[in-house]
């Protein structure tokens, strides 16, 4: 029965990993250092819709996937350690017991969390590592549009996809 | 959608061990951010881009410099305003605009970012998906880690491929001319294609789970592979050379 769980959390784990790849990479707008995309539509959906651990490892692999193949390979590291963060706070944020949805008061707070752990992850980190505070700085604005809009979205798609595929919740863990 | 990162060639660095390249490649983002000349700085990096020219080609190299020009433009035009003090190169007046020390900053900047950048898609370039899993693998990956990455790959073509298609099923379905929608709209008729997606991406979990199941997927007994590294024969001589050339470096450019 075990072994049975390891290959499910194994197929979770790289499906979602896949769908994050796929949503960050098939709609990009490019800005001057990088893209904004649809990232945080899939990591907000599977936060909300599978576990913490499924959702760090989902978000930080499938965004630092997407920037190796993309050519941006020097972000793959960033973004690793930014949408893994933004994962599993949103997840744990939005965790609750049973069948219980999480309160609106939480979606807010889970919102805002998106929204600061992106912007100023991406800050902090392009800031130490790639370029200065002032260039860094200069990618907040499209960071909070992306995380914010894809926060929405990701809402919107994960109570859609449990209308319209009620299994989804044996999946998660 | 292409997932393959690897450039078809013949140069050395294709004979280069992959698990001393992914060694090399540690080494030489980490001496970029060493305390070294700018002369020294811009001479490694100069090197890197002639390697990846001489390895990769000149399409290559002229895509990857072209995907961080927008990125290279910013830092370089609003990096000197950063750094106000030391002797002026630009002033207005008696304002200053940019010192000397700026534009070192910024012109360090740019090279350290054009070499942690080419460094990294040399090695994805020159190494083929399967064998830098294996490459990982001796670095301690955890195979179920490097079983994720690798089913996830198989799996992306599958699940764009159903997004092109769901998506032209939506908006052949459109009424609305797409050009006259603003943004909300056309946000809001990217949820029923999104939706179909991820539902058709999450019915494949449990077969996918199946088939892992059925391969033994936690048998104590380990598995049997196709590929292997053993055709790389040198991997003690490349473990050397990548020390080396980064000491190398080091030695003659350090600050």
């Amino acid at each position: 029965m075990q072994q049975n769980r390891n290959a499910l959390k194994l197929a979770v784990t790289a499906v979602l990993t896949a769908v994050v790849v796929v949503f960050t990479m098939i709609i990009r707008i490019p800005t001057a250092k990088g893209y904004l995309n649809l990232c945080d539509v899939a990591i907000c959906f599977i936060a909300f819709t599978f576990g913490p651990a499924s959702s760090f490892i989902a978000a930080a692999l499938g965004t630092a996937l997407a920037d190796l193949i993309s050519g941006y390979a020097q972000w793959a590291p960033i973004s690793f350690a930014v949408h893994g963060l933004e994962g599993l706070l949103i997840a744990l944020i939005v965790r609750s017991k049973g069948d219980h949805e999480a309160s609106f008061l939480r979606k807010i707070i889970a919102g805002i969390v998106c929204m600061a752990t992106v912007s100023l992850g991406y800050f902090a980190l392009s800031a130490l590592f790639i370029s200065t505070a002032a260039v860094a700085a200069a990618e907040i604005p499209g960071n909070l549009v992306q995380s914010a809009v894809g926060f929405i979205l990701g809402l919107a798609v994960s109570s859609a996809v449990k209308r319209a595929y009620p299994p989804v919740s044996a999946l998660s863990w | 959608m292409n997932t393959s990162t690897f450039v078809d060639g013949r140069g050395w660095l294709y004979r280069f061990d992959p698990r001393a390249k992914i060694l090399l490649m540690i080494l030489l983002c980490v001496f970029f951010f060493l305390p070294i000349t700018l002369v020294g700085l811009a001479v490694s990096v100069l090197l890197v881009i002639a390697v990846g020219w001489h390895n990769t080609g000149t399409r290559n190299m002229v895509s990857v410099l072209k995907s961080i020009t927008p990125m290279l433009l910013f830092m370089l035009l609003f990096a000197p305003f950063n750094v106000r003090g030391g002797e002026v190169l630009l002033s207005i007046g008696s304002v200053t605009i940019i010192t000397v020390e700026g534009a070192a900053q910024a012109l360090r900047l740019a090279c350290r970012f054009i070499g942690i950048t080419y460094v990294c898609t040399l090695l994805f370039a020159t190494t083929v998906m399967g064998e830098l899993m294996l490459a990982l693998r001796f670095w301690r990956l955890p195979y179920k880690a490097a079983l994720v990455v690798t089913l996830s790959f198989s799996s992306i073509p599958f699940i764009a491929e159903s997004f092109s298609q769901i998506g032209e099923s939506h908006s052949l379905r459109e009424a609305a001319d797409e050009e006259k929608k603003n943004y909300i709209q056309r946000l809001k008729d990217l949820l029923p294609t999104l939706t179909s997606v991820l539902v058709v991406a999450l019915r494949s979990i449990p077969n996918l789970a199946m088939s892992l199941e059925m391969r033994g997927l936690g048998r104590s007994e380990t598995r049997s592979s196709y590929r292997s590294l053993d055709s790389y024969t040198h991997l003690f001589t490349d473990f050397v050379i990548s020390i080396t050339i980064v000491t190398v470096l080091w030695l003659i450019f350090k600050a």
